[in-house]
């Protein structure tokens, strides 16, 4: 197969969400000799941003994405250890999870999917987070974007300490913190210092390349 | 002549002119805030004697127009296995769920709804229904089975599994409307005139009309046929952004139907692009103060929140032919946490009794 068929297959595994088609054409593109950073960007980052939009017009929903998402990681499992480390030192690390106190993490997954279809290196904390692992992971994986998420108005709070840690640890300087979730809003990030806040994994991704 | 709560009520349902727009903000678990005895979540969550005299005091300081029953969204997870971590204050949540391999789906057993938390809600609404049923409209309330089943299995499973595990998932999905057939059998067995279902996931940013159709539309249809049978005005409940309002209002035929609106979602539809749509024409439609406003927000802005929508709803219900089908609602459950601002809730009610006239 030619390099551009093995990159046409990994983004058409991406999109119709096949998980093992993913994983094969990832070995397929390395047993080529394509460059793993070059199979991440033109054929998993190129099938999951097309996903995305899709998404965002509603032509695909939720069990879509997420299968998208499933074939892109498992074809990512088997690239990133083949991605030189000066390459990706290159790329910008992102702390992200769910505030203590709430569960609900699909939104929290879908902007990580996005962040990493985004060519960002993202380190998820999961969901019930607490605040001290935010600022612990942020100074450990030098992470110059943390990103919270939450679904419920009392977890709210959340954010705000969260953001304080930051400050009292000296770390709140050397990122950019981006929130977002159905209770919060522009207004609400401005009020406990964030400095953005996204709607949605589409919204998200283009404000932190817009002030990286 | 002022109505008295039910007259009003009814008159709404019915599209009948009224003396003022009806009023309730889901207001239900921060209701135990207002018992004489120090009240935690978890106690009130777990004993239907505190869960029906929250609901009672409630009506007794606020003075709205209905009430219903909701506790929170892992009771029928508990109930049939999951593991749920209760905090004393904060909303109770899966932390172990109960389904975490294909074959899990197929092995589920329904449980005895007068035990666990199910019985608590059962417990509570008889209590509560009969003891403000002279007063206003009350509603049981129970979830959905796509609901009930995201919340034992995890969502992002559920959702995956529809196509790598369809028919796993319509077998859950059978186990959890029996579950609910019994739930609602029970509720009928109550004095409450209506039972309320969360069908939450009917959201197009979850689920297109093939999907809800396939794995929940389908099941909910007989939930709804039941609900009637054994007596009920079935209503639904969905604060999802981008709800299915022409699977679940027109389709449907919910007699009430509570939405949440969310600003910064396109396409989230406003108070009045809902009834200019013609959803309140035979339904009566509720919404769409923010919940988190009654955390955030002073008095005197809430306020102004209030007055607004009372002005886009009256305009818009007068514009439509429309006399009264709209209640003033808080669209997701006022936060049940200790920060919530009751003065907030209170100056909802009072604010709708005071300018939610309707002169077209």
């Amino acid at each position: 197969m030619t390099r551009e068929q093995i990159l046409a297959g990994l983004e058409k595994a991406v999109i119709s969400g096949k998980k093992q088609e993913a994983v094969s054409e990832a070995r397929a593109a390395l047993a080529s000799g394509i460059k793993a950073l070059d199979a991440v960007d033109f054929g998993l980052i190129k099938g999951m941003t097309i996903v995305g939009d899709k998404y965002a017009a509603h032509e695909l929903y939720l069990p879509q994405v997420l299968l998208a998402a499933d074939a892109m990681y498992g074809a990512l499992d088997v690239l990133l250890p083949h991605i030189p480390k000066e390459d990706t030192k290159k790329r910008t690390n992102v702390v992200i999870g769910v505030v203590e106190g709430d569960v609900h993490d699909i939104g929290k997954n879908l902007v990580k999917t996005m962040m990493t279809a985004g060519g960002m290196t993202v380190f998820d904390l999961g969901r019930d987070v607490p605040i001290e692992n935010f600022v612990v992971s942020t100074k450990e994986k030098d992470a110059t974007v943390v990103a919270m998420s939450t679904l419920m108005t009392p977890t709210m709070d959340g954010m705000k300490q969260c953001v304080d840690g930051l400050i009292e640890s000296g770390l709140r300087m050397k990122v950019k913190i981006i929130i977002g979730g159905a209770p919060t809003s522009k207004e609400f990030a401005d009020d406990i210092g964030a400095d953005l806040h996204g709607i949605n994994a589409q919204e998200a991704v283009a404000k932190l390349k817009a002030v990286l | 002549m002022a109505m008295s709560h039910i007259e009003r009520a009814m008159a709404s349902i019915t599209n009948q002119p009224v003396d003022r727009l009806s009023v309730y903000p889901i207001a239900c678990g921060v209701n135990r805030r207002l018992l004489s005895t120090p009240t935690t979540y978890s106690e009130w969550a777990n004993d239907p004697r505190k869960f029906a005299e929250a609901a009672i005091a409630g009506y007794k300081y606020f003075d709205w127009d209905w009430y219903f029953g909701l506790m929170d969204l892992s009771v029928m997870a508990g109930d049939i296995g999951a593991g749920v971590r209760f905090d004393e204050q904060n909303t109770p949540f899966v932390t172990d769920p109960k389904i975490k391999t294909p074959e899990d789906y197929e092995t589920l057993r329904i449980p005895d709804v007068h035990k666990g938390r199910c019985g608590v809600i059962l417990e509570g609404t008889k209590l509560f229904a009969e003891r403000l049923g002279k007063d206003i409209i009350t509603s049981g309330f129970i979830e959905g089975p796509l609901l009930a089943l995201t919340q034992t299995a995890g969502a992002e499973k559920v959702f995956m599994d529809m196509y790598n595990h369809r028919s796993a998932v319509h077998k859950a999905l059978e186990t959890f409307t029996q579950f609910d057939a019994d739930f609602t059998r029970a509720f009928g067995q109550t004095a409450a005139p209506g039972l309320c279902w969360d069908y939450l996931w009917g959201s197009y940013s979850c689920l297109g009309d093939q999907e809800y159709e396939e794995f929940e539309a389908k099941y909910a249809r007989e939930l709804n046929a039941l609900t009637a049978e054994v007596g009920k005005a079935f209503c639904v409940h969905n604060c999802a952004d981008l709800p299915h309002l022409d699977t679940q209002v027109k389709g449907f035929k919910p007699v009430i139907y509570s939405m949440a609106w969310y600003p910064l979602i396109p396409g989230s539809m406003t108070a009045k692009e809902v009834i200019m749509k013609g959803y309140s024409d035979n339904c009566l439609m509720a919404g769409n103060i923010d919940p988190q406003a009654f955390i955030r927000w002073s008095p005197e802005k809430i306020e102004k929140a209030t007055i607004n929508l009372l002005q886009e709803v009256k305009t818009a219900l007068c514009a439509r032919g429309l006399h009264s089908r709209y209640v003033v609602a808080s669209g997701c459950e006022v936060p049940p946490s200790l920060t919530t601002k009751m003065e907030n809730i209170k100056m909802v009610v009072d604010t709708t009794k005071k300018y939610g006239q309707v002169t077209c």
